[in-house]
């Protein structure tokens, strides 16, 4: 076989392990349940926020602590060990990286869809007539 | 009907620019079409074609002059000035409302790509037909994306002109037929305004450099193009090869321009976060990278001419991948900064056109394009160079996609989220391909085109492999960077910037040309130097010390009460004070070390502040202070910034219920009732008289032994009761004491406490990062700007001389 033979099926054997390998690194979108029967495992959830319960900041423990409902309507207590992001009410969406545990879901990592910031949300023109 | 204060007739003349443009753009491509098939209608319609383009140029124009007047002018009737633009936005933020939507940043790109055109049409005679032929077709694809008119139901485009009437939602709703609704509706008065983070100088910088890059890669792609049309399968090179530096040169300063406005204003504390739009600007860049160093193969060497073309089509589809994937809404979830959608379907038809016919005339002609079989020896520039390219194409795949997850899980139905770990995960997958590139970038600069000496070549690179291990043994010792792999990435681009150094020296005394290549590649050596170094020993210092699992980032951030100072690692820092200036709300963080004799000695300030926007959120940014070997960047994660009620100052209501005598801990107090003094009245003297008094005589003493004291009295006349409220101030620390009832069957009293709202200090949390050696990211990110920059020149001049 030629240099440059060699070379392409290499390049191609690569490209067919990074196609292979996001199906093992990639993660899956769950429900709360799903997590719950692998307590400590890492996934992540899509949920909103449920602003009828109460949201709690200790700004001291650096804990952020709210309701969140998933895509089937499950509601679990978060916990979110950072600080509270800017706007976090505004949220519709939330993108939850983490685990499940008894008393409730530990996030690593979130990820907020605020509507007012990066969808053209239109004017509430009807109200006023 | 007449609309009272609307101005409609600016939206029309830049509706009929919109459409002008639209329809010269399309018939300049089918002229220049026509004039390029043989010489006798190159005769004809050439002038056509031409006038055709320029009408296209001014249509452009006019569109712009439109658009700014309208946000000059603040008519919020229009969604494009209501959505970007507001009263309050000063002047030099306006320009960038051009680039915040969708349709302004077509607005851009199409206007960069009439700039490069009408180059083209003065430069380049011999070509000037094909070229444009493509290249308005370009336009015109790009134009139809602002015409927001209705063909059969389906929406083209979307118009920068659209009165807030007249769009979807709104048609037939009753307001729309009142012809003073703006006058009576509040929501015209002001606009929504531009998003926070585009608030910044690098935002009115970034995009448009960005988009000339975009803009200037479709010049090799038309070459290419062209090249494959007129069967001139070599000579499109000599053209190409200068745009696809300068295509590297200004997108390659773009995406790091971006770079820097992540760490200069973002808050995610770093400069790349591997987010799918700044991949999506990445790839294609690569993909360049790759292409000119193929053309550099072809010309020496005269091999891999199908490669070179088909990478050089992949450079500019790669352009339109990246802008649907960022414009098309499809990201939705995984990116933070995406556009929203709403033009994904034609987004995607002009990509699916652009690849498929640039296939098909590639495909027609491969048959026709010399293929030269030669073997490349090993010992040769050419096999080694190609070896790098491959990992370039590698690397640009494992990217792409990586951050394809979206459009993968909608292609095949699978639903995917992107992996949990995905910066380390992209990290593991390009330290070892970035290790590859830059040996060879180094190791490939004194290899011969055909084959080389080994011993000469030896020779050459033995005293910089020498000297490298040293610097990076010096560096790592310095900095603690023993991880293995990062080692031999380190000792790569000491070694790679060493080579690059002394092959700059040499064929600088051999020609007389100022080259730069070598300024490019010891440029990149040192972005991949500094953004390894900056990184992997990037030091947390605002680490929480309490504990709860590694794995939480709960320990990232430090809590700072105002007024005093808190030891943070190597540095004591106090939250002086905050103060509001215009929108931003600013915050003065000192800090200090202690000396020798165990003073504290005041260091800097920082001052990161807080952009108020009740509209669209609260921005944080952050603040750095830039010292020659290391940053030190401090971000508020959390702050407090609603105004207190002064009204209604006492606050968190405690019970108390305790006898004469007692005592209980209340707040950081032992609080003690003393004695119970009661008065009552039998007899009916007059009618001013009290029934009952009862005076409580409370005493608070606090952890050094100090006591306040204060009564509190509880009247009684005709059977209703009344209080009167006693205070203590502890330097400052205020309470309020309410005697609120009589416990006749515990026979005790009932004392409501409440604390001040000042005693609540105001803190913020506080995150601070030191990113060592950050600096060296930036020389390099310049000399890679400058020494492409070079090399286009360099080339221009040399496709003068041929």
């Amino acid at each position: 076989m030629k240099n440059s033979e060699i070379t392409l099926t290499v390049v191609i054997m690569i490209c067919i392990g990074i196609m292979l390998s996001l199906t093992f690194n990639a993660s899956t979108y769950v429900t709360f349940s799903t997590a719950e029967k692998n307590f400590g495992k890492q996934f992540t959830v899509i949920g909103e926020l449920n602003l009828d319960k109460e949201i709690i900041f200790e700004p001291k423990n650096n804990l952020l602590t709210f309701f969140a409902s998933d895509s089937m309507k499950n509601v679990r207590k978060v916990f979110f060990y950072n600080t509270k992001p800017q706007d976090f009410e505004r949220s519709e969406k939330i993108t939850m990286k983490g685990f499940a545990t008894d008393s409730g879901f530990i996030a690593n990592s979130i990820l907020m869809k605020c509507p007012s910031k990066y969808n053209e949300d239109q004017l509430n023109y009807n109200s006023e007539i | 009907m007449n609309y009272i204060g609307e101005h409609s007739l600016i939206g029309e003349i830049g509706h009929l620019l919109v459409c002008i443009n639209f329809v010269f753009c399309t018939l300049a491509s089918i002229s220049f079409f026509i004039s390029s098939i043989n010489s006798s209608l190159y005769q004809k319609w050439i002038k056509l074609s031409r006038i055709s383009f320029f009408i296209h140029v001014f249509s452009v124009l006019g569109i712009i002059s439109c658009l700014f007047i309208m946000i000059k002018s603040h008519y919020f009737e229009y969604q494009y000035v209501w959505q970007h633009s507001s009263l309050k936005l000063p002047t030099k933020y306006m320009i960038s409302c051009f680039w915040e939507g969708q349709e302004g940043s077509f607005l851009l790109w199409i206007f960069w790509n009439f700039i490069l055109g009408l180059f083209l049409i003065f430069k380049n005679k011999d070509w000037e037909a094909q070229l444009l032929t493509v290249i308005s077709l370009i336009q015109s694809f790009l134009g139809s994306m602002l015409l927001g008119i209705y063909i059969f139901n389906i929406k083209i485009g979307s118009s920068p002109f659209t009165l807030i009437r007249n769009l979807e939602e709104n048609i037939n709703l009753p307001w729309t037929k009142l012809d003073n609704y703006i006058e009576i509706m509040p929501q015209f008065i002001d606009g929504r305004g531009l998003n926070p983070l585009l608030q910044n100088y690098w935002m009115v910088i970034h995009p448009p450099i960005l988009f000339l890059g975009f803009s200037i890669s479709m010049i090799p792609f038309c070459y290419a193009i062209v090249g494959l049309w007129k069967k001139k399968y070599s000579q499109w090179i000599k053209f190409a090869l200068p745009w696809t530096y300068f295509a590297i040169s200004i997108l390659g300063t773009g995406i790091l321009m971006g770079g820097a406005w992540a760490y200069e204003s973002l808050s995610f504390g770093g400069f790349w976060a591997w987010d799918p739009v700044e991949n999506s600007s990445l790839v294609p860049w690569i993909i360049l990278v790759s292409s000119a160093h193929l053309m550099h193969i072809y010309r020496a060497k005269k091999i891999k001419l199908r490669l070179t073309f088909l990478i050089t089509l992949l450079s500019f589809i790669l352009v339109l991948y990246s802008s649907y994937l960022t414009r098309s809404g499809i990201l939705g979830d995984t990116s933070v900064h995406a556009f929203a959608g709403g033009l994904g379907s034609q987004l995607l038809f002009f990509l699916i056109f652009v690849i498929i016919s640039s296939f098909i005339i590639f495909l027609l002609n491969l048959k026709y394009i010399p293929n030269n079989k030669k073997e490349e020896h090993y010992s040769s520039r050419e096999f080694w160079m190609f070896i790098g390219i491959s990992t370039l194409l590698i690397s640009a795949f494992q990217i792409t996609w990586f951050t394809s997850i979206p459009v993968i899980n909608k292609v095949f139905g699978t639903s995917m989220a992107p992996p949990i770990e995905i910066i380390n995960l992209y990290n593991s997958w390009q330290i070892p391909l970035a290790i590859i590139i830059v040996l060879l970038i180094g190791l490939t600069q004194f290899l011969n085109y055909t084959k080389t000496n080994f011993k000469s070549y030896l020779n050459n690179i033995f005293s910089s492999i020498i000297f490298s291990i040293i610097v990076s043994l010096v560096m790592a010792l310095n900095l603690k960077l023993w991880h293995p792999i990062y080692f031999i990435l380190l000792f790569s681009c000491c070694l790679t910037t060493l080579l690059n150094i002394k092959y700059w020296k040499k064929i600088i005394t051999s020609k007389f040309y100022f080259p730069g290549s070598s300024i490019a590649h010891i440029g990149f050596s040192l972005v991949i130097m500094g953004a390894l170094v900056s990184n992997a020993k990037k030091n947390i210092i605002s680490n929480n010390k309490d504990y709860i699992h590694k794995d939480f980032p709960q320990n990232e951030n430090i809590y700072l009460e105002k007024g005093d100072t808190t030891k943070m690692d190597k540095y004591y820092v106090l939250y002086k004070s905050d103060s509001l200036e215009g929108i931003n709300k600013k915050y003065e963080i000192e800090y200090f070390n202690k000396n020798k004799m165990g003073q504290l000695e005041y260091l800097f300030t920082l001052n990161p502040f807080i952009q108020l926007n009740n509209i669209m959120g609260n921005v944080a940014e952050p603040s750095t202070k830039h010292f020659l070997l290391y940053d030190v960047y401090s971000h508020l994660t959390f702050a407090e910034t609603d105004e207190k009620d002064e009204s209604n100052p006492y606050h968190h209501e405690s019970i108390i219920n305790l006898n004469t005598g007692d005592s209980i801990i209340y707040d950081k107090y032992f609080f003690y009732l003393d004695s119970l003094l009661v008065h009552a009245n039998t007899k009916i003297e007059s009618d001013k008289a009290l029934d009952v008094l009862i005076i409580a005589k409370i005493r608070l003493k606090n952890i050094y032994g100090e006591t306040f004291s204060t009564d509190l009295i509880y009247a009684v006349k005709d059977n209703v009761a009344q209080s009167f409220p006693g205070f203590i101030d502890d330097n400052g620390l205020k309470y309020k004491f309410i005697f609120s009832n009589v416990e006749s069957e515990i026979g005790g009293i009932q004392i409501k406490a409440y604390e001040h709202i000042l005693n609540d200090k105001p803190f913020i949390i506080m995150k601070a990062i030191i990113f060592p050696y950050i600096n060296i990211l930036w020389l390099g990110s310049i000399l890679m700007g400058i020494g492409t920059l070079i090399s286009f020149i360099n080339l221009l001049k040399k496709q003068k001389i041929d």
